[in-house]
This record gives structure tokens, sequence and C-alpha cells, in this order.
């Protein structure tokens, strides 16, 4: 599916190499293509999943260790259908980022953000249920295989019901709450977001991450992201704890600290 | 339309929960005792855990003081558990502190509303055996006063984010463990397993400990984590993990870096795992000690226990204690300037 | 007298949901000195952890309308239990017995949650019948 993209697009996006045409990932024990392991993005979309230049950092005092390195995107035909209005409050978002990203004060990342940030995502698969583990926040997605019910609440992570089709893992995902960003650089939705996204090895180190958006309220028509996922392949890969809250407890509270009595 | 429906649901939950004998129990065993049961198998074969599992007790973890028995007749549990129903769905005083609290029972946040494993045991510790923490040693007293310092420096608990408790802060709460203890409302567990891992997601707060089953060596002694680092392997129809690693910043019990767990899970029924929990700290304890907690099949879903992203709680408290003691300060001026 | 460390005082906390240290933490955002009642419509019920919130439009004296934001429990029970984010009907009356926030804002929390008629909101039925007592 990828390589049909690749070929049909004028697109600036990398298209991935042929060899997802002629793997075909081993079974695991349930009979299904084999998902488990760590898998992490090797990309800048967590900065801007549109093609963008480098660019300074919004922090002075880290210089270029926090200047945003460049990317070609990994948005299918590169730019996100955002309505006028939505625009609008999109540059809103980016010229404001330092103190609007909810991920700057360690809120559950989202779909799909999750899947691209800099830290490994574990995915366990069973039957009934595929869990995909962030390292980032100690994000959870359960993807419910069986008895799939609409979402019974809004959540940051939403409600994902999944079921294979061939080698594609087809995950749909609703019940937003509305709160979460795409990326560094203010690209956002509402709650009325629908995420698809359909995962399938490519090799034996590698899978095909293919996310379909779509959001009345914000984009003009669905729209897509497509890039691959690394295998992290050390001996005794992991994940760790990445428990930040208390990192940012007084970027939150810190004005409500009492202060020494005169 | 809206409410009754939901309160005849209310009623006959509760009705045919008590009808049943003690709310919310099933019958299982009360000891790890093994029987006729094998567990089914994973498509990888290892022991089938998975499913939703709740820690829920009313069994505290020493034996109360003035109790001498290892087990309670059936009769004392039913009647203690009957009492402690009753208290909890009963109402508080209006303007007392219990009070200024949303009231469990219609949440379903009653620890009799939940699914309990049936457990005769007076403790949850099996060993010592007069069911007791062993005594701290002077190593243990030496940091308990070291740690108490320091939080008094911290300031009151109102004073700022970071003199707060850990679940008011969200950061974590104890049923992640290890070991898992119980906790007043949601102890729910989701175990799902994969090859070579075993994941144990405790609901609150979203916390997913993957354990590998594999022979990895023990963490190195410079990476230090909350909740530890597990590593397990299956011994017949029990998964042995063991932990170490641990930060010490939710100590368990007065502990320390030290601190090592071994926990046992062995499913001895359809719906009952019995979970035992082995805590060895020689920097605390002079012995290790082990208690068991059984797990009773509960069922889903594990809602996104979002903490820190929904705490308006702690933010609202800190406001308000500022406020006050500016009003205090006020008030103070007002005095003097007469 | 053991000295109280912080893991003591949070496996306080939350083994029995009932401890002095939980109410402390709710007494000191709402003031137990200003119980309230109010009667208003909901407009949302926010589903959300730790703690739910629901927002009910309230009518003061001179007439205008104010939402107010009262704390409730986790949902995550009531969510096994069947109750979706459709469960409560929007513009349904709903009486609030609680207390004020200290802060004076539009906020309280909800000790019980009234429907007309009076009856408590999801699961808060009558009390469940007492077992017989242990024999002597």
């Amino acid at each position: 599916m990828a390589v049909t993209l690749a070929v049909s697009c004028v697109a600036a996006t990398v298209p991935m190499s042929a060899q997802t045409a002629d793997y075909r990932a081993p079974r695991g024990p349930d009979g299904n293509p084999d998902l488990n392991g760590l898998w992490q993005a090797l990309n800048s979309a967590h900065w801007d999943v549109e093609p963008h230049g480098a660019g300074p950092s919004v922090v002075r005092d880290l210089g270029a260790l926090s200047a945003v390195p460049a990317g070609l995107g990994v948005v299918v035909d590169d730019v996100i259908p955002y309505t006028a209005d939505a625009l609008v409050q999109r540059d809103e978002n980016r010229a404001n980022r330092l103190r609007r990203d909810p991920a700057i004060k360690c809120y559950l990342p989202g779909v799909p953000r999750g899947m691209y940030m800099p830290f490994p995502v574990q995915i366990l698969q069973s039957q009934q249920h595929i869990m995909i583990l962030h390292e980032f926040a100690g994000a959870v997605r359960t993807v419910y295989m069986d008895d799939h019910v609409p979402a019974p609440a809004d959540s940051w992570m939403g409600w994902s019901n999944g079921h294979w089709e061939g080698e594609t893992l087809v995950i749909d995902t609703t019940g937003f709450n509305g709160m979460t960003w795409f990326d560094r650089s203010g690209n956002f939705h509402s709650e009325a977001l629908h995420v698809v996204e359909r995962l399938t090895r490519r090799s034996p180190e590698t899978l095909s991450y293919e996310v379909t958006i779509e959001d009345p309220n914000v984009f003009t028509r669905p729209w897509t992201m497509q890039m691959p996922l690394y295998r992290r392949v050390e001996e005794n890969a992991q994940l760790l704890e990445f428990r930040c809250v208390e990192f940012v407890e007084d970027l939150i509270y810190g004005h409500l600290r009492k202060q020494p009595q005169e | 339309m809206l409410g009754r429906t939901l309160v005849t649901f209310g009623r006959t939950v509760v009705l045919a929960a008590a009808v049943a004998g003690v709310p919310g129990v099933a019958a299982g065993q009360s000891t790890g005792a093994a029987q006729d049961y094998t567990a089914p198998r994973t498509p990888d074969g290892q022991p089938d855990l998975q499913g939703f599992w709740s820690n829920q007790t009313y069994t505290s973890l020493e034996r109360p003081d003035g109790v001498t028995a290892a087990y309670y007749t059936p009769e004392e549990v039913a009647a203690r558990v009957s009492g402690a129903a009753m208290r909890e769905s009963s109402q508080t005083v209006p303007g007392t502190i219990p009070d200024v609290h949303y009231d469990f029972t219609q949440f379903g946040l009653d620890r009799s509303q939940s699914p309990r494993a049936e457990n005769l045991r007076t403790s949850l510790i099996v060993d010592p055996s007069d069911g007791k923490i062993p005594p701290v040693n002077a190593e243990g007293q030496r940091r308990a006063a070291e740690r108490a310092d320091a939080q008094e420096r911290l300031g009151g608990r109102w004073d700022s984010a970071e003199s707060n408790q850990l679940d008011d802060r969200c950061i974590m709460m104890v049923p992640a463990g290890p070991p898992m203890m119980n906790s007043g409302y949601n102890s729910n567990y989701h175990i799902v397993q994969a090859p070579g891992y075993v994941m144990i997601l405790a609901e609150m707060i979203h916390d997913a400990r993957v354990v590998p089953l594999d022979d990895r060596d023990a963490p190195a002694a410079g990476l230090s984590q909350w909740v530890g680092l597990s590593r397990g392997h299956w011994e017949g129809e029990t998964l042995v993990v063991e932990s170490s690693n641990f930060n010490a910043k939710n100590p368990f019990r007065g502990s320390s870096e030290r601190m090592t767990v071994t926990e046992r899970f062995t499913r001895v029924a359809d719906d009952r795992i019995d979970y035992r929990f082995t805590v060895n700290d020689p920097g605390t304890w002079d012995q290790p000690w082990t208690a068991e907690m059984p797990m009773q099949r509960s069922r889903g879903p594990l809602f996104e226990f979002a903490c820190h992203e929904g705490n308006y709680g702690l933010y609202n408290t800190l406001v308000g204690a500022r406020l006050e003691e500016q009003q205090a300060a006020e008030a103070a001026e007002q005095v003097r300037g007469r | 007298m053991r000295a109280v460390t912080c893991a003591t005082v949070a496996i306080g906390v939350l083994l029995m949901g009932t401890s002095a240290s939980t109410h402390h933490a709710f007494s000191a955002e709402f003031d137990v000195a200003k119980p309230l009642e109010l009667t208003g419509t909901l407009v949302k019920w926010e589903m959300i952890n730790p703690h739910s919130w629901f927002h009910i439009d309230i009518e003061d004296d001179a007439g205008a309308v104010v939402t107010w934001r009262i704390e409730g429990g986790s949902p995550n029970e009531l969510i096994r239990n069947g109750v979706t984010k459709n469960t409560l009907t929007i513009g349904s009356e709903l009486t609030i017995e609680g207390y004020y926030a200290k802060d004076g804002s539009a906020k309280g929390v909800g000790r019980n949650f009234l429907v007309a008629g009076g009856e408590r909101l999801f699961l808060g039925g009558s009390a469940p019948p007492v077992a017989p007592a242990a024999p002597e």
C-alpha cells in the first residue's frame, strides 16, 4: 500500500523502499502478523509534521540543542488541509507554543503524536488486546481486537478498536478530548478527531506506519501521514521510566508556592 | 428518565450482591493450596494470567492488635465485611470533615462495591507468623528520621506542589508497586501476555509494568526507577518476578534503595490468582517478610486514568491556601492599623 | 510511635477512601463551614480522573445564569457498570448537596447528587441490608 501511494502522489514525503511488497512478517503464536517489539520513529515529525526548514529554539539558553531540525515532512501532499479559521488557530498555537503545547506539561501525547515522539513505543500483542505502551509519560493505549464498542467517554489517548486486514493492523480511534497536538508546531484537532492507523511489517526491523486524520471541525478533508518505524534492536531493549510530572511541577504550580514570610 | 433507571439499576446491583452473601466476593480458595486446577495456556504456552483482576480487600496488611488467630471464621468475615459495607454506604455527618467529599457509593467506589477475593486470613502478612512487619532496624530508623526532617523542611502540606503527597501530585499510587497493594477504589489490573513478556497494567495511574521473561542480568546499579526494574521467569505454574533498582522516592513501608521484591503469581482457579510477595531490605529489616494478596477476576475496561491532566484539585487547593494566607495577612494588617 | 514517612501517609490515604488524610485534601479546597444546596440544569459531565466534574447552570437571584463546576467521583467504576457520556441527559435537573470552594468561585464539591424525585444519582440507592451477626 505504501508503495502505491509513493508512485501516485507528487509528494515530497520520502517514499519507503519497495521491500514492503515482498516482505511477509513471521506469524505470532496467535496466527497474526507479529508486531511485537520496541519501535521508534527517526524523523523530525515530532517537531513539525509538515515539510519545514531548520529554525531557532524558543528557549534561548538551550541554543543549538533545542533548535528545530529540518524535515521533509510526513504529511502526504505536504500541507495539512485546514479550514481558513483553523489555519489562523494553528498559527496562533505556533506563535504561542511555549505556553500552549500540552506535551510540555507532561500531558499525555495523544494519537498519533505518541507514535513519533523521540521515545520508544512497545507493542504487546495478544488475541483480545494489543497494547501500545509509550515511554513518554508512561502513556498507555489499549487496542480492543474484539467486542468493539464506541468510546464510553473522551480521553487523551482516545478509544481504539482494532482488526486485521491481511498483513495490516488497522486501528480505528475516536473519543478524543481535543486537547492534544500533532507536534511541537501547533498543529491541532478538536474532540471530533477520528484517526485510522495502518501498521504493516515491511522488513525484519521496520514497520510501515500510515495514519489518516479526519476532523470536520478543523480540516476540509481527511489527510494522511506516513513514516517508517524502526525496531530497537539492542539486546535487552526495554521501555524505561519517563515519569515527567515531577519535572513540570515548578512550571505549572511554581507561582502558587508559599513565599517566605517577612 | 434520568434518574429512575439508574437508581433501579443501582439498587439491583447492591441487593443482588447482598443476597449472594458477602457483597462482591466470589467463592474461592482462602489459601494458595494447589488443587485440581491447571490454567489454560496462551498461544505461546505460558500459563494464562490474562484478563481483568481486582486486589481489593478488607484484610489489613498486618494482623490487628488483639487478634492472635491466623484465620477468621467465615461468619466473622461476613460480619466484618457487612459492617464495613454499611458504614461505607451510610451518610456522613454534615458539617464534619468526612462530609466534605463526594459520596463514594453513588459512583460505585465503595470497597464493598468492588469484586474481592475470598480471604479468611487475619493479615495479608504470612511470614513472620505473627502477621506483623518485622521491627525496623537501626539503619531504617535513622533513615525514617532523616526523611521526616526532609519532609518538614518542605513545609506544610499546602505550601507547594512538591510538599504534597504523591497521589495528590498524581505521580504514582500504591497499586503500582511492586509490591502491588490495594487502593481504596479502582484497585484493578489488566494482565496481557505476549511471547517473552507479561504486562501488568495498574488502573491508577495507568502504570504498565512490562516484565521480560528472558535471562537478562539485573540492571546496572546507576539506573533506578520509582517502580524499580522487573524481570521474570516461569517456575511451573507460577510466574516469579524479581524487582530491584528502586529509587526509594516512594519507599514501600519506609524501605531503602536496597529493597528487592520477589512476586509470585499463580492462577489457582478460573476467577482467582494467588499473589504473593516477599520484601527483602537489609537496610530496613533484619529479615525478609512475605504477604499473600489474592486477586479476583474483575471486569474491564480500565478507562484511562489521566490523573495529572485533570488535577484541578491540587491547583485549586494551592490557590485556596494562598488566598487564605493573604486574607489572614490582610486581617492582621487591619488589626495592627487600629 | 513510628515516624510518619511519606509512604506511610500515602498508603493510609488510599487504603480506605474515608481516611482523614483524603478528606483533609478536600477540606483544604472546599469549606466545611459553607454547605451548599443548589439546583440547576446539567450542561456537561466531564468524565475525567482523578475526579469528575459536573457543570450545572444555576440561575441566581437576579436571574442571571451562572455555570457552576461541582466535583464528583472517578467515572471508572461507573463505566464498568455501563455508564457512558450519553447516560446523563443534558438539560436534566440536578440538585447538589455539598460544600462551596474556599476561593469563592462558582465551584463546589457535591456530597450527594439528587435527580428530580430526590433519588441519589447512579448507584446511590438504599444501603445494602445487614447480614446476620456472627454467632457468639
